[in-house]
C-alpha cells in the first residue's frame, strides 16, 4: 500500500514538474496576459495558472502572435500538394497558460475532441498553426487554427492516432488533471 | 568420407536459401506493414461519414431559418462553412490517392462541387437574398443528401474491398514466411545432427589417434636405442628414456634444445651445423637416410664415445622431422678393437716368422752357394778316394740343404707374391720327356721302372715350362722316393678343350706304399711329412707338395691325390693352359699382374732367361734378383767372381750380369774364364759397373763382355738390356767431386722405382741390409783412414758408393765416390777431408730414409 501510494505521488509530482519547468521557461508571460481585444479565437481553460477572463486564457489573433512563433512546410492527407504552417507549439501554449493538468482536451467548432497526455503536448510536433504560407487559414480552409504534426519530415506522425489527433478549426483546450 | 564431404556443402546451400527466403519475405512484410501503418483508412472512414452529419447540420439550420424570417443567418454561414471545410477535405486530400480510391470518389467530388458553386455565391449574398433562396437550398441540399449516402457507402465498400486484398497479400507472405522458417529450422535441425555425427567420428578418430600415440610412446620410450628426434631447425622434439640413459640429460633439458650443441662433439659441430645447413638449403641428405653409420656424440658429461647411428627422415605435419636411432657402443668397439688388436699382432706375428724364414733362407743360400763353389774348386784338385768320398758327402749334404733351403724360400717367395708365371711356348712331349729321362737313373737304383704315356695328340701350348716342371718333378721324385721295384707311370692328356684353352691332366702313378685316406687331406699342406720313420730316411722338407700346390694355384690350377695305403698313389695336376694360336698371344700372368705396379715398366714378355748375377755388393745382388724376377726370368747368385766362373762353366746361362770390381776376382778377369771354358762360353756377357772411365772403355772392346750397363741399374734399363742383349747404355757423365754443389740428400726416383718393384716387405729388408752393411763400411773406413793402404781404402770407398748408389742415396754416393778418386790420385788429404763430416751424411740419409718410409 505504502509503495503504491508513493508511485502514484511520484507520478503525479514528475507530470506536474515537467509543466512547471515548461512554465518557468517563459516567466515574463507569466500570470499577466492581457485580455484579448479582437475576435476571440483560442480559449484555455481547466488547470491553468495564467488567465485572462473569467477563469480562462482567451487569445485574439493578436494576442496568438506574441507566443513564440514556430513554422515547418509539410504536405497533409487532407490538402493537395504542401505549404509552411506557422503558429505556436502547443507546448508554448500550455506554458502560457501555466497549465498544470496531466491531460489535454482539445475541441474543434465542429464538436470534434480528442484528449491526450499532457507528456504528449510537450513534444516537439504538435504545432497550433494559424497561417498557410503567410496566410489566416478561414474556416472553409481548417481555420482558425489547426493542430498539425511534421507528417513528412518524422515516419512516426504518419499514424492513424496522430491523424486522428490533427484536429482544425480547434478554439478551444481544456487542461485537466 | 565422401558422403560427409558433400551433404554440409548441400546443407549450408539449403540453409542459404531458405534463410534469404526469409529474409526477402520480412523486408516484404515491412514495407506492407509500414504501409498498412500509414494508411489513412480510419481517418478516411471518418471523413467520409462526417461528409454526411455535416450536410444534415447544414440541412436542419436551414430548415429551422425557414422556420424562423427573423432569426439570425449567422449559424446557416457557419454550417456551411464547415461542410465547405469538409467537402475540402474530401475532394482535395491524398488520402483517396494514397487508398487507390481517386476514381471511386471522383462522382461524389463532382456531385459536392455541383452544390458547392451554386450555393456560395447565395451565402456570400446579401441576408435578403440568402433568405429568399433558403427553400431552394434546403430542397437541393435533401437530394445532395440522398446521392452523398449512396457514393460514401459505395466508397467505403470499395476501401474495404482494397483492405481484404491487402490483408490477404500480407497473409500470404506470412504464410510464405512461416513456410520458409520451418524449412529453416529442419534443415538447421539436420545439419546439428550432421555436425553431432561428425563431432562423435572426430572424438572417436581423436580417441584413436591418442591410442596410436600412446602405443607409439610406449614402444619408442621401452625401445634399447635411444631414440631421437630432431625438426629441420635441428632443435631436439623428442628424446626417449633410453637416450635419456646413454646421454644423461633428461627429456625436459633435451628437447628445444640444438641437436648439435647437445649431443655433437665440439671438433664436429662445424661440419655437423654445415651439413644440416646443406640440407636446409639443397635437401641433399648425406648422413639421413643413409644406414647405419659409426660417429662420436658426446654425453651430459662431456665424454665423448662412439655410438652406431641411423637416422631416418619423414615428412610430419609440421615439415621435414629426422629419426635417430642410436646405439652406445664403446663396449662392442672396445671389443672389436681388442679382436683387431689380436688379430693384428697374430698377423704381425706372423709376418715376423715369415719374413724370418725368407731372411733366413736367404741368408743361408749364400753361404752355401759359397760352401758348394768351394767344393766344386776343391774337387778339382788331386784328392785321395777317401777325400773324393768325403767330398761327395759334402756335395750332396750341400746341395740337398740349398734345395731345403730353396724350397723354403719358394715358399716364402710365392706366399709373398713373388712368383711371376710365365707364357712360353709348350712342347709338352719334349718338355715330358727331358723330365722324365733324368729321374730314370735314380728309379732304376730303386728297381722301378718309369713310363712315360702321351694319352692325347697336344695341341701348341702356351704355359711356364719351368714352374710346370717344377711340380711334376716334385710329384716324380716323391713317386721314386716312396716306390720300391715297382713302376711309375707318367700320364698326360687333354682333357677339354673349350674356346683357346685346354685343360690338361698330368698323372704320377705309382705302385709304392701308398697313403691312408686320413692323410691325404694334409700332405699338401705345409711341412707335412705323412711317414715320419721313412722321412727320417728319405728326403725333404715338407714343402715340396706345398709348394706344388701353390704353384699350381698360381697357374689357375689345381693337384690332388688319389690313394690307399699299400695300394700305390696318383697325384695329378690339371692346368688350363691357352692354346698358342698363330700369332702367340700372350697370356698375361696373372701375379704378375697383380705385382705390376702401374707405374712400372712394362712386363718382360720375351721368354724367360736363365741370368747369372755375379755381385759382390750383398744389397747390389738382392735388388738385382728382385727386377730379374720381377722381370719374369730365373736367377742364380755369384758372390764373387771364383763363384761366378764356377757356376757359369757347370751350367749354360743366357745372360750373365757381371760386376766389374770385385776383391779376388774381379769381373774383367771372370768374364774371360768363362769365355774361355764351359757351359756358358757362348753366353752372352753384360758388365755392370759405377765406373765410366775411358780407359777402361779401351780395355772393354779385348775382353769377354758383350755390353755394359752403368750402376745404379735401373729396371727399365736391364729389361731393355736383357732384351736387345747388346744394349750399351753409355754412363752418366758422372764427374765425382768432393767439393762443388751437394747432390740431394735421396734419389727420390730411385726409391720409387725400387718401391715398385718390390713389395714392402722385400723394401725393408733391404734397407736394413743396407743400413747394416753401410755401418760396417763406414767403420772401417773410419779406422783405416789414416793407416790403410790406398787400394784398400779405394776398394771400401767402392764398396760403399755401389751400395748407397742402388739404394739412391746420392749424396752419400758422391762423397764416397769422390773419396774413392782421391784414393786412386792418393790423396789423404782430400781423403780425411771427406771422411770428416762422411757420418753426418750417413745419419742425415738414414733419417731421411725412415720419413720416407
Amino acid at each position: 500500500m505504502w509503495t503504491s501510494s508513493l508511485f502514484i505521488r511520484n507520478a503525479v509530482l514528475g507530470a506536474s514538474l515537467v509543466l512547471a519547468s515548461a512554465v518557468v521557461s517563459a516567466p515574463a508571460l507569466a500570470e499577466t496576459m492581457p485580455a484579448p481585444s479582437g475576435e476571440v479565437i483560442l480559449t484555455v481553460s481547466g488547470a491553468i495558472g495564467t488567465t485572462n477572463g473569467d477563469g480562462v486564457l482567451a487569445f485574439d489573433s493578436d494576442l496568438f502572435a506574441t507566443l513564440p512563433q514556430h513554422s515547418f512546410k509539410t504536405g497533409t492527407i487532407w490538402t493537395d500538394g504542401t505549404a509552411t504552417y506557422t503558429g505556436v507549439l502547443l507546448r508554448d501554449v500550455l506554458a502560457a497558460a501555466g497549465a498544470t493538468g496531466a491531460t489535454v482536451k482539445l475541441t474543434a467548432l465542429n464538436d470534434y475532441q480528442i484528449r491526450m497526455p499532457a507528456a504528449d503536448a510537450l513534444g516537439d510536433g504538435p504545432l497550433l498553426a494559424n497561417l498557410s504560407d503567410g496566410q489566416r487559414m478561414p474556416l472553409r480552409e481548417k481555420g482558425p487554427i489547426w493542430l498539425i504534426y511534421p507528417y513528412d519530415t518524422v515516419a512516426a506522425y504518419r499514424t492513424e492516432q496522430t491523424y486522428a489527433r490533427s484536429i482544425w478549426q480547434l478554439n478551444q483546450i481544456e487542461v485537466a488533471d | 568420407m565422401m558422403r560427409v564431404s558433400w551433404l554440409p556443402m548441400a546443407m549450408g546451400v539449403l540453409i542459404s536459401l531458405a534463410f534469404g527466403t526469409v529474409l526477402v519475405l520480412s523486408w516484404q512484410l515491412r514495407g506492407e506493414l509500414r504501409t498498412l501503418q500509414e494508411e489513412p483508412v480510419d481517418s478516411l472512414n471518418w471523413n467520409v461519414t462526417q461528409l454526411e452529419l455535416d450536410v444534415v447540420r447544414l440541412e436542419s439550420a436551414m430548415s429551422l431559418a425557414v422556420a424562423l424570417p427573423g432569426a439570425s443567418l449567422t449559424e446557416v454561414r457557419k454550417r456551411f462553412d464547415l461542410f465547405f471545410n469538409r467537402a475540402g477535405t474530401v475532394t482535395q486530400g491524398t488520402m483517396f490517392a494514397q487508398l487507390g480510391l481517386l476514381e471511386t470518389v471522383r462522382p461524389l467530388k463532382a456531385r459536392m462541387q455541383d452544390f458547392l458553386d451554386r450555393t456560395t455565391p447565395l451565402i456570400d449574398g446579401p441576408d435578403a437574398n440568402l433568405r429568399a433562396s433558403l427553400p431552394q437550398i434546403v430542397a437541393s441540399i435533401g437530394a445532395l443528401r440522398q446521392d452523398m449516402r449512396f457514393m460514401s457507402i459505395q466508397v467505403i465498400d470499395m476501401n474495404a474491398a482494397l483492405q481484404d486484398i491487402r490483408r490477404a497479400g500480407l497473409a500470404d507472405i506470412l504464410q510464405m514466411i512461416a513456410i520458409a522458417s520451418v524449412a529453416l529450422i529442419a534443415l538447421l535441425l539436420v545439419l546439428l545432427a550432421l555436425v553431432l555425427g561428425l563431432n562423435r567420428q572426430a572424438v572417436r578418430r581423436a580417441q584413436e589417434v591418442q591410442r596410436i600415440t600412446s602405443r607409439l610412446e610406449a614402444t619408442v620410450g621401452t625401445s634399447l636405442d635411444g631414440v631421437v628426434v630432431a625438426g629441420m631447425d635441428g632443435l631436439v622434439i623428442d628424446f626417449n628414456a633410453a637416450a635419456e640413459r646413454i646421454f644423461g640429460y633428461t627429456r625436459a633439458e633435451a628437447v628445444g634444445q640444438s641437436l648439435g650443441a647437445l649431443i655433437v662433439p665440439a671438433r664436429h659441430r662445424a661440419a655437423h651445423e654445415a651439413g644440416m645447413e646443406r640440407m636446409q638449403a639443397t635437401g641433399v641428405k648425406h648422413v639421413v637416410d643413409a644406414g647405419r653409420i659409426r660417429i662420436s656424440a658426446l654425453r651430459k658429461s662431456g665424454e665423448e664415445f662412439p655410438v652406431e647411428l641411423s637416422i631416418a627422415s619423414n615428412e610430419g605435419p609440421e615439415g621435414m622431422i629426422f629419426i635417430a636411432y642410436l646405439r652406445d657402443i664403446s663396449d662392442a668397439q672396445q671389443a672389436e678393437a681388442a679382436l683387431v688388436a689380436a688379430r693384428d699382432e697374430a698377423q704381425t706375428a706372423e709376418a715376423t716368422k715369415t719374413n724370418f724364414i725368407a731372411v733366413m733362407s736367404h741368408e743361408m743360400r749364400t753361404p752355401l752357394n759359397g760352401v758348394i763353389a768351394a767344393l766344386e774348386i776343391i774337387g778339382r784338385t788331386g784328392l785321395d778316394a777317401k777325400q773324393t768320398r768325403f767330398l761327395g758327402l759334402a756335395r750332396n749334404s750341400s746341395k740337398q740343404l740349398l734345395r731345403h733351403v730353396n724350397d723354403v724360400l719358394d715358399i716364402s717367395r710365392i706366399d709373398a707374391g713373388f712368383v711371376a708365371v710365365t707364357e712360353d711356348r709348350l712342347d709338352l712331349p719334349a718338355l715330358l720327356a727331358t723330365l722324365v729321362d733324368p729321374m730314370r737313373p735314380t728309379a732304376s737304383q730303386k728297381d722301378t721302372q718309369v713310363e712315360l704315356r702321351l694319352l692325347s695328340d697336344f695341341p701348341p701350348l702356351m704355359g711356364d715350362p719351368f714352374r710346370l716342371g717344377q711340380i711334376l718333378q716334385n710329384f716324380i721324385s716323391n713317386a721314386i722316393k716312396f716306390t720300391d721295384g715297382g713302376t711309375i707311370t707318367i700320364e698326360a692328356e687333354v682333357q677339354m678343350i673349350t674356346g683357346d684353352q685346354a685343360e690338361i691332366e698330368f698323372r704320377v702313378i705309382d705302385t709304392g706304399i701308398g697313403i691312408a685316406e686320413a692323410d691325404q687331406v694334409r700332405i699338401f699342406d705345409d711341412f707335412v711329412m705323412v711317414d715320419p720313420s721313412y722321412g727320417r730316411t728319405g728326403e725333404g722338407t715338407g714343402l715340396g707338395l706345398a709348394i706344388s700346390r701353390r704353384l699350381a694355384r698360381a697357374m689357375e690350377g689345381e693337384v690332388g691325390v688319389e690313394s690307399a695305403s699299400g695300394a700305390g698313389s696318383c697325384f695329378w695336376l690339371r692346368l688350363p693352359l691357352s692354346m698358342a694360336g698363330d700369332v702367340a698371344k700372350a697370356r698375361p700372368a696373372p701375379l704378375a699382374e697383380v705385382l705390376q705396379p702401374k707405374s712400372a715398366p712394362p712386363a718382360n714378355t720375351a721368354p724367360a732367361l736363365d741370368v747369372l748375377v755375379v755381385e759382390d755388393n750383398e744389397t747390389n745382388r738382392i735388388v738385382l734378383e728382385e727386377m730379374l724376377r720381377h722381370l719374369g726370368h730365373r736367377t742364380t747368385l755369384a758372390a764373387d767372381g771364383g763363384e761366378g766362373v764356377i757356376l757359369a762353366r757347370a751350367r749354360r746361362f743366357d745372360v750373365i750380369l757381371m760386376d766389374l770390381s770385385m776383391p779376388l776376382m774381379d769381373g774383367w778377369t771372370a768374364a774371360d774364364l768363362i769365355r774361355k771354358e764351359g757351359a756358358s762360353a757362348q753366353s752372352s756377357i753384360i758388365a755392370v759397373t759405377a765406373h765410366a772411365r775411358p780407359d777402361q772403355m779401351d780395355r772393354f772392346a779385348e775382353s769377354g763382355l758383350d755390353s755394359w750397363l752403368a750402376k745404379p741399374l735401373s729396371a727399365r734399363d736391364l729389361a731393355t738390356a736383357l732384351a736387345s742383349d747388346r744394349a750399351i747404355r753409355t754412363p752418366a757423365e758422372v764427374a765425382p767431386q768432393l767439393a762443388g754443389k751437394a747432390a740431394p740428400l735421396l734419389d727420390t726416383e730411385r726409391l720409387e722405382e725400387l718401391a715398385t718393384i718390390a713389395d714392402p716387405q722385400a723394401l725393408g729388408r733391404l734397407l736394413a741390409k743396407f743400413c747394416a752393411q753401410m755401418d760396417s763400411i763406414l767403420d772401417r773406413i773410419d779406422a783405416g783412414a789414416l793407416t790403410e793402404p790406398m787400394a784398400d781404402l779405394a776398394s771400401m770407398c767402392h764398396e760403399a758408393a755401389g751400395a748407397a748408389g742402388v739404394i739412391g742415396a746420392m749424396r752419400l754416393n758422391q762423397r764416397l765416390a769422390g773419396m774413392e778418386v782421391a784414393c786412386h790420385a792418393s790423396d789423404r788429404a782430400v781423403i780425411l777431408m771427406g771422411q770428416s763430416d762422411l757420418r753426418h751424411i750417413w745419419r742425415e740419409t738414414c733419417k731421411a730414409l725412415v720419413q720416407r718410409a
